[in-house]
């Protein structure tokens, strides 16, 4: 394992990349401490300490690494781009220009992603208006108990700043994310998501030690133990379709002839439906908090959809694994597609026709496979959470979802780098 | 002083975001993990494309260097 790891730091081109995600990841932890202008600093950590049970923004401080409510330069995280992205999808399916866009290949590809890009700063702006917002007053609505004052000036002219200059983190969050797809390793979002939540367990994991007693520490430590390992054995499952290849002539060279086959993963979409479901939850906040003439809509959002042990939460966000996961397969695998470019190159399953009747079967054991896949996924990112609601505590950053995000990106980059490493050498970090 | 560099400050913002709108998205979103394919860039980055990093780059310290001034005016 650590040869493995002394190998990849001995690869000339493999460690440049290494090193440069390394480099972006400093530089994102470092904008996620630095306060905003305006912002009094002592303020906010006496804020933080007194009010320790802040989870009504639980999971997006967690997606940002604690920097929403410290009002970093980088506070709004990744999120934006995250909830940008999900619109887009969504949005692909409903217009037909759209559509459009996507079949057309990959110019259009870049500008449906232009177009995410320019709705990541729209959100951006609305987003950090609505926390600012927030943060003004007194006994501020950020922090309902505490009495200093965040914002020591409240002139038009310094809010307009930090709106200004947080919108333009978020920016900054989205290109270093597209610096690490484009030169390092790995999917840039994901791991900026990851560093986020990784940072954050230390502290919480200290704090539960602190509120509760050993006992409870090492239970929870064990509960996550657990859930690694599920995932793991469940991210690695796969069905394999045999596929035979028809021997064919091309020249003088005799091509095919070989049987292969399609692995079908249980869980094809990895973490995608975590992220998307959690972050679509948090629409309805983001909502109330822009919309506060309406009170009966903000009490409602804030009693049901906040908290993470809310039964009317858990089912919600159940519900919505299962419809993306569903989504993202559908996306990504295309059954007619793929058995269109089998019957091109001569290959068949064994025992279905070419064409329609193989598309059709593909079908078949895709939507089959994706429904455990789909429950387990739900299961995971819930079950934890309802378990220690029942317990009393709310340890909300050691539940199912960040542990889930946490091993499926960590596997997804481990990959990565493991096939690159393969250019070069045959063993690699999985056995 | 301090409005001064309050000024300066949005302007590289306000610069900051449409230098990186300028570039090319090169899938960094999810959107590339949605049936995005291969879409491994042709030939590395263009002119174009350094100068812009360049500028952003560069954009981005002026940023950053007013962050930190501003902070620490205001913070007394």
């Amino acid at each position: 394992m650590l040869t493995a790891f002394a190998r990849a730091f001995r690869t000339p081109d493999l460690r440049k990349k290494l090193l440069f995600v390394l480099a972006i990841i400093g530089l994102f932890r470092l904008g996620s401490v630095v306060p905003s202008p305006g912002v009094s600093y002592t303020a906010i950590q006496s804020c933080l300490n007194q009010s320790k049970d802040s989870s009504v923004y639980g999971l997006v401080n967690l997606f940002s690494g604690g920097a929403l409510l410290q009002l970093s330069v980088f506070a709004l995280g990744i999120m934006p781009y995250i909830t940008s992205s999900i619109i887009i999808q969504l949005l692909i399916v409903v217009i037909p220009r759209l559509e459009r866009l996507k079949e057309e290949g990959q110019s259009g590809q870049a500008k449906l992603t232009q177009y995410t890009r320019y709705l990541t700063i729209a959100l951006a702006i609305l987003q950090s208006t609505g926390i600012v917002a927030l943060a003004r007053g007194v006994p501020s609505r950020l922090f309902p108990q505490c009495n200093q004052a965040i914002l020591p000036s409240t002139s038009l002219f310094r809010v307009a700043t930090l709106v200004v200059t947080m919108t333009a983190g978020t920016a900054v969050i989205m290109w270093l994310g597209e610096l690490i797809t484009d030169r390092g390793i790995g999917n840039g979002m994901s791991v900026l998501i990851f560093t986020s939540i990784a940072s954050r367990l230390p502290s919480e994991g200290g704090r539960i030690l602190q509120s509760t007693s050993g006992f409870v520490f090492a239970l929870v430590c064990l509960l996550g133990l657990v859930i690694v390992t599920a995932v793991v054995y469940v991210e690695q499952a796969q069905r394999r379709i045999p596929v035979q290849y028809a021997k064919r002539m091309v020249g003088r060279r005799m091509y095919g002839g070989t049987s292969t086959y399609i692995p079908l993963k249980v869980n094809q979409a990895g973490v995608i439906p975590v992220i998307f479901a959690s972050s679509l939850l948090y629409l309805p906040n983001l909502l109330s908090q822009m919309w506060t003439s309406n009170q009966g809509f903000t009490n409602f959002v804030s009693r049901n959809l906040t908290k993470g042990d809310h039964p009317l939460y858990l089912v919600s966000y159940f519900l919505l694994i299962i419809f993306f996961t569903y989504f993202y397969v559908a996306i990504t695998f295309n059954p007619v597609e793929v058995s269109d470019n089998m019957k091109k190159y001569g290959g068949f399953v064994p025992g279905f026709r070419p064409g329609r009747q193989t598309a059709e079967y593909l079908d078949f054991i895709l939507s089959r496979i994706t429904l455990p896949g789909a429950l387990f996924l739900g299961l995971i990112a819930v079950l934890p959470n309802a378990l220690l609601s029942l317990t009393g505590g709310n340890q909300f950053p050691f539940g199912g979802t960040t542990v889930l995000i946490l091993v499926g990106v960590g596997l997804e980059t481990v990959k990565q780098i493991e096939s690159q490493l393969m250019l070069r050498n045959y063993e690699g970090f999985l056995r | 002083m301090t409005v001064a560099l309050s000024i300066i400050l949005i302007m590289t913002s306000v610069l900051l975001v449409v230098l990186i709108l300028l570039h090319r998205g090169k899938g960094g979103g999810l959107s590339n993990l949605f049936g995005g394919g291969v879409s491994s860039s042709l030939g590395g980055s263009s002119v174009v494309e350094k100068n812009l990093d360049r500028l952003t780059i560069g954009a981005g310290l002026v940023w950053a260097a007013c962050i930190v001034a501003l902070g620490l005016l205001l913070k007394k």
